[in-house]
């Protein structure tokens, strides 16, 4: 009986927070069924070219390989807003990140792997220092997070766009973007034949540690109980500004890296709007909201995410229904979850 | 029959019968008291007879016959009026435009403003209720405010006038001029319902008494056959005892010292040059009415608002400008003011809101690594020892009562062992066995020899625990007493302000 018992307190725990977002991926793939029956296509057709799409042989690895970059724009997103912090200059952080990236794997004087190394952590420190300055806007000066890092997001563009124009550029290719990249400082294949990359690794190994710190340590605790309460968190003693700060840095570098994941282990270069087109900072921000900042829902609903969009490529191609209505499924997923407020409440 | 009768009222929310077959007898020209703990069901009853809320089964006769409220419209139409603790007026327009609001005298298409003056004029002189028909409602003080809340239902020709909360923002001076108010209504044949906590209060003005408990009736008594235990005994069903002993000791060394603190706000000085010191096994009550300081004062004391001048040490050593947890690390612990918005997480499990501050620390946390098992047993010790009703330590902290809630923040400020404790209203709005239980904590504290800075809107609460008292009023410190010397009725005068030397 206790063992029962404990089993369910640990159910309850850690999978209670995901009940809300199960019955709004229902709500959504009822309500794009219902679409698809209203413009005359079989939903049965639409959901099995989906799954197929996003999960069957090959689309596997497709779906892999995109989950890895939105996962880790999900965690970006998700850190800050576990303390109720928006960052919304992701895609700012990303550019910068893969630049920084492209430039040291391409200039640094150095044996491969090394180079490697730096790129990386290079493409993180800029992400992180970028994202640290609209932090320090608002300690110091008041300037709202949430207009700083979407604002300061052109200019990162606008930057980057630049170096791959005039400095940077590649003469030999009809695209703004930098030269390619040396197969001995990429990011190697992780499975031969498929588009995973190490970058798989790196983003897996981070989500574990980001659900770790935030379960288990007490930085995490700080965070999550900021997200409840700011009031309580201050009055408590938890130091906000030094917090907002460090989450900044955090959510930058992860952007950072990401970027370089991209830039080391699929695109082989810095092209101008490259690494922002797929819109990852946007997906990952809505996968981040639709776990309210939970980093373990995050991640799974970021998955699914990928699944749909990859899914929706493919469903579009074999049977020509237009990926749109994926989206159309993510935003009423979103939609429906925002009313968790009223409808979780009550029960 | 009765003038006013509410029958065998029933209420149900989810999960909860406010009301349960509660019946209500009240005679005309009567103050009546309706008496009970937090969710004793008194606001429920009231909110019925105003309309607010419709009963599930009985019903209300009025005059001999039977209402059918809809509305507070229909509860006014039949000459039932209420004054609710959070007044509702229009801040930007004048005593008359807020009494005739909806109800104005009219020549043609426009309001009659000279009727309307002379109106409120003489409905004020009539029932003895002094006020300035043109003066602003922005330039009146609380109590003014009141007696307009009062004007406006009696303007609508209310013949039950509710009273919730009435006293809870006034001054002991105001307080009996509401009194006499009262007394004269019900004299003029105005029926008065007093909805309130307060025992000596229902003491002085009311004549009969109603106590609810859990949704029903517990006890109907005659003020002047009763006594304040009885009423005791019927709001919780078992005997408190609230006059707890208190033993004469001798305070030690300053543990907390503030020197000319001044708290700015929008260029306003709100903490003016004030100075204060808290010595070990002492309690320094503050008194005063809400709003004239004392939030911002403590809330400096505890590094969180930015002091414009003077400085605050703690155990000698200078934390003016230094953060909260800086503050609290080198001695202080705090009891904030509002349970629910800024001394707990309502979604967060008592685990958590037990563990907060003591979550970068042996034994809850090692390496930086929270220590569940740690974390547990200490949220149960303290539950326990506190003996807060909670289903688990896992259960989130917003379904408890105001009393457990309080005895969840109490239990953790104390656990910290810091030798100053700042208890900011430490039992408003909690039942009476909770008051008694932090009330003991509190002297026992004291005993132990921490020093205590005590900030209270109830004199009563500041006369039984206090070794000294100090009262604000605009910022400053107009006062200060030892226990000895002080009593309401001086109290009082300098929480009004009216003894500025």
């Amino acid at each position: 009986m206790k063992i029962a018992a404990d089993v369910r307190r640990h159910l309850t725990r850690h999978l209670g927070p995901l009940l809300p977002i199960v019955g709004a991926v229902a709500v959504g793939f009822g309500v794009c069924g219902l679409i698809a029956l209203w413009v005359g296509l079989s939903p049965r057709l639409m959901f099995q070219q989906l799954m197929i799409g996003a999960i069957e042989g090959p689309q596997l690895f497709e779906t892999v390989a995109r989950a890895v970059p939105l996962v880790g724009m999900t965690l970006a997103a998700a850190i800050p807003l576990r303390a109720g912090i928006v960052n919304l200059g992701a895609d700012g952080q990303l550019a910068l990140g893969g630049c920084a990236a492209a430039i040291v794997a391409l200039y640094l004087p150095a044996p491969d792997l090394v180079r490697l190394g730096v790129a990386l952590t290079a493409g993180m420190a800029v992400g992180s220092a970028y994202a640290a300055l609209a932090a320090a806007g608002e300690i110091y000066a008041g300037v709202p997070l949430l207009l700083s890092t979407w604002l300061l997001t052109y200019p990162a563009k606008g930057l980057c766009g630049y170096l791959v124009r005039s400095p940077l550029r590649d003469p030999s290719t009809a695209w703004p973007s930098t030269a390619r990249i040396a197969v001995g400082s990429r990011l190697g294949s992780l499975l031969p034949g498929t588009p995973v990359n190490q970058g798989f690794l790196l983003i897996a190994l981070l989500a574990v540690a980001v659900i770790f710190i935030d379960r288990r340590s007490s930085v995490g605790f700080e965070l999550r109980l900021r997200g409840l309460n700011q009031r309580f968190a201050r009055y408590g003693g938890v130091a906000l500004n030094r917090q907002t700060l460090g989450v900044m840095l955090a959510s930058g570098a992860i952007a950072g890296l990401v970027g370089a994941i991209m830039v080391l282990g699929s695109q082989f270069r810095y092209t101008d709007g490259a690494l922002t087109a797929p819109q990852y900072s946007w997906s990952g921000t809505l996968a981040a909201l639709l776990a309210g900042g939970e980093p373990l829902g995050s991640v799974i609903a970021a998955v699914l995410f990928a699944a749909l969009q990859t899914g929706g490529f493919a469903m579009e191609r074999s049977v020509e229904i237009p990926r749109v209505l994926t989206m159309v499924l993510q935003s009423i997923v979103i939609l429906f979850l925002a009313m968790r407020g009223a409808i979780w409440k009550r029960s | 029959m009765a003038y006013l009768e509410m029958i065998d009222i029933v209420k149900r929310y989810p999960g909860v019968l406010a009301n349960d077959h509660v019946d209500l007898a009240v005679e005309r020209g009567e103050i009546h008291a309706v008496m009970g703990e937090n969710g004793a069901g008194k606001s429920t009853l009231m909110s019925i007879l105003y309309g607010l809320q419709s009963p599930d089964e009985g019903y209300i006769r009025f005059k001999g016959s039977t209402l059918l409220l809809q509305s507070p419209l229909d509860a006014i139409a039949h000459g039932i009026g209420m004054v609710h603790q959070a007044f509702k007026l229009f801040e930007s327009l004048s005593v008359w435009e807020n009494v005739v609001y909806r109800r104005e005298p009219r020549r043609g298409i426009f309001v009659d403003g000279a009727r309307a003056r002379a109106q409120v004029a003489e409905l004020a002189r009539r029932h003895g209720l002094p006020i300035d028909p043109e003066a602003r409602v922005s330039t009146l003080p609380v109590g003014v405010r009141q007696r307009l809340e009062i004007l406006k239902a009696l303007y609508r020709d209310a013949q039950v006038l509710i009273l919730d909360e009435p006293t809870a923002v006034l001054t002991p001076a105001e307080v009996a001029t509401l009194f006499k108010v009262m007394r004269s209504l019900a004299a003029a044949g105005c029926t008065l319902l007093l909805v309130t906590h307060k025992l000596n209060e229902v003491m002085a003005v009311s004549d009969r008494i109603t106590v609810l408990r859990n949704g029903r009736v517990a006890e109907r008594l005659v003020t002047a056959d009763t006594h304040v235990d009885a009423i005791v005994r019927a709001m919780t069903g078992h005997h408190v005892t609230l006059r707890l002993p208190k033993q004469p000791r001798e305070p030690g060394a300053v543990q907390l010292e503030a020197k000319d603190l001044r708290v700015e706000q929008h260029g306003r000085r709100v903490v003016d040059d004030v100075s204060l010191s808290v010595r070990g096994g002492e309690i320094v009550g503050i008194a005063g009415v809400a709003g004239n300081g004392q939030s911002e004062l403590i809330e400096a004391l505890m590094g969180l608002t930015p002091v414009v001048q003077g400085s605050v040490l703690v155990a000698g050593r200078d934390v003016t400008h230094a953060s909260v947890a800086a503050h609290r690390a080198r001695g202080l612990s705090y009891i904030a003011e509002d349970r629910a918005r800024t001394a707990t997480a309502a979604s967060a499990s008592a685990t958590d809101n037990l563990a907060m501050g003591f979550h970068r620390t042996a034994p809850l946390a090692r390496k930086g690594l929270l220590q569940p098992q740690a974390m547990r047993a200490w949220a149960s010790s303290l539950i326990e020892r506190f003996d807060i009703k909670i289903a688990s330590p896992e259960t989130a902290v917003g379904t408890l009562s105001g009393g457990n809630l309080q005895k969840i923040v109490t239990a953790r400020e104390l656990a910290h062992n810091a030798p100053v404790l700042i208890a900011e209203q430490p039992t408003r709005g909690v039942d009476v066995g909770a008051i008694a239980f932090i009330h003991g904590e509190l002297l026992a504290e004291r005993e132990r020899g921490r020093g205590i800075l005590l900030v209270s809107a109830e004199l009563s609460e500041l006369l039984a625990l206090a070794d000294r008292i100090l009262v604000m009023y605009q910022g400053r410190i107009v006062a200060e007493f030892a226990r000895a010397d002080a009593d309401e009725a001086t109290l009082g005068l300098y929480m009004a302000g009216g003894a500025r030397a």
